[in-house]
């Protein structure tokens, strides 16, 4: 009997998270929706660097393909924080967080709830930008592992981009800040991440055990990212 | 259904509040008037769970804060002079959202029940960011009603309204009074502040000074009042 009763309040709690979770995942896709402000800023960004990479590497084709895969990270990482920066900072205009404060839900949800809208801007972002470096620089960026890479770092990205955005978005230097602690934090992601995207780039696919350690470091740095996010988030939120 | 005991709320070293007392009782409308840094604003953060005290004690229905904050937040809703809306959504997405946030059944008749109760069921699908300032603060109450809170708190809800929103927002106050809502309005306009309520609490320098009976004051003897109370405590501190 006490069990089931404890089945039962387990049960509750989980859907109560989980439709707090999707409310703030659906009122971000209903902002974005309407204003587009967030993909569009992002993929103006990243086209404007690709085509500076570009015409930067014209001279030497052969370079500039070698060194496509931490282009694709480095765009990616510079406009996920625009991304960022516009994601919670919609929060702050006219205190919204305040009145998702009051409601009666875990701090923890509106976490996941901002990492996944976000991650799925990001992604937006990453299809496009997928398109954009097969065009310029005729790798194979389209292979489904690569993908899954791709999915996997971003998820670690913006585990690690909420929490810092959110400590940082009441300060009057955010735009500053936000770069200068996230990237640094990223670089145990985005190293593992960029040589395994690498390890893709020729024609013969590598065995799974020379990828496993990278792939499990992302792996990891992403649960780590999101166990802090988690545990941390109230005390973030509240101070 | 309030009760405050020595509430004490120091900011680093300046202390904003010096212990104040103050009880609320079910279905009392009061209202907290004092000058510009008095400290109402901290004091209602602190009430609505937004501000965590440095001592004292804080009961609402019952329950202490700030250790069982996530189930008073179930029971209070805040009217703020900021709008707590977000202006790029609809007004019936504002509030669907927010619906969901409290868990509420039947999302749909509740929303447009709430739209029609401060009459803007004809603008459901407009931006809030399109709204008159009298319009987003009716919608503002709306959102905080929604959840059918037991306690109602305003902070300075008539900032920026012209005569007419006003005596709407008067009436849609009068109409919560009579659903026997307790309500706690913070003000620095002390004609509103003394018309619609049942007690005016008069706070200075993070003390409460005077508590007066609003139905046996009237706006002259109340200024009186106002002035000797708030003026006395200014020459007691020169001396």
């Amino acid at each position: 009997m006490i069990e089931q009763t404890k089945n039962s309040t387990f049960t509750i709690r989980r859907s109560t998270f989980l439709s707090s979770v999707w409310a703030i995942v659906w009122k971000d896709l209903q902002i974005e929706k309407h204003t587009r402000q967030i993909i569009s800023v992002m993929i103006m960004f990243s086209l404007v660097t690709v085509i500076m990479f570009n015409f930067a590497l014209e001279a030497n084709l052969a370079a500039a393909r070698q060194v496509a895969t931490g282009l694709l990270w480095a765009t990616i990482l510079l406009a996920g924080t625009l991304g960022l920066n516009r994601s919670l900072g919609i929060e702050r205009e006219n205190q919204t967080i305040e009145a998702i404060l009051m409601a009666p839900i875990e701090r923890s949800a509106i976490y996941l709830g901002k990492v996944i809208s976000t991650t799925l801007f990001t992604l937006i972002l990453e299809a496009v930008l997928v398109l954009l470096f097969l065009v310029f620089f005729n790798k194979p960026f389209w292979r489904p592992q690569v993908l899954l890479i791709l999915f996997l770092g971003t998820v670690g990205y913006i585990a690690a981009g909420v929490l810092i955005t959110s400590m940082t978005i009441q300060t009057r230097t955010r735009e500053v800040l936000l770069p200068v602690l996230l990237l640094p934090l990223s670089l145990p992601l985005v190293l593992p991440a960029s040589m395994a995207v690498a390890s893709y780039m020729f024609p013969q696919l590598p065995t799974w055990g020379e990828v496993q350690s990278m792939i499990m470091l992302i792996i990891i740095y992403d649960l780590l990212m999101l166990s802090i996010g988690f545990v941390t988030y109230h005390y973030i939120v509240e101070s | 259904m309030i009760h405050v005991k020595g509430l004490i709320k120091h900011y680093g070293l300046n202390a904003v509040l010096r212990g104040i007392d103050l009880h609320v009782k079910p279905g009392e409308f009061v209202t907290l008037v004092g000058s510009n840094g008095a400290g109402k604003t901290t004091l209602l953060r602190i009430v609505a769970t937004l501000l965590q005290p440095t001592s004292g004690h804080v009961k609402i229905g019952g329950w202490q804060l700030p250790q069982h904050a996530s189930r008073v937040r179930q029971h209070i809703g805040l009217v703020s002079h900021q709008t707590l809306l977000y202006g790029d959504l609809t007004a019936a997405e504002n509030l669907t959202f927010f619906a969901r946030l409290y868990h509420l059944d039947n999302l749909q008749e509740r929303v447009v029940q709430a739209l029609k109760t401060v009459g803007l069921i004809a603008r459901q699908r407009d931006a809030v960011s399109t709204f008159s300032r009298g319009m987003v603060q009716r919608l503002t109450i709306a959102r905080a009603t929604l959840h059918e809170p037991d306690v109602l708190l305003l902070d300075e809800p008539y900032t920026g309204l012209d005569q007419d929103a006003a005596r709407l927002l008067d009436d849609l106050l009068r109409r919560e009074v009579e659903n026997g809502r307790t309500i706690l309005m913070i003000t620095h306009d002390l004609t509103h502040g003394l018309n619609i309520c049942d007690r005016v609490a008069i706070l200075n320098r993070g003390k409460i000074v005077a508590e007066i009976d609003s139905a046996q004051t009237g706006p002259a003897e109340f200024l009186e009042l106002y002035t000797e109370h708030t003026r006395r405590k200014k020459k007691s501190k020169s001396k």
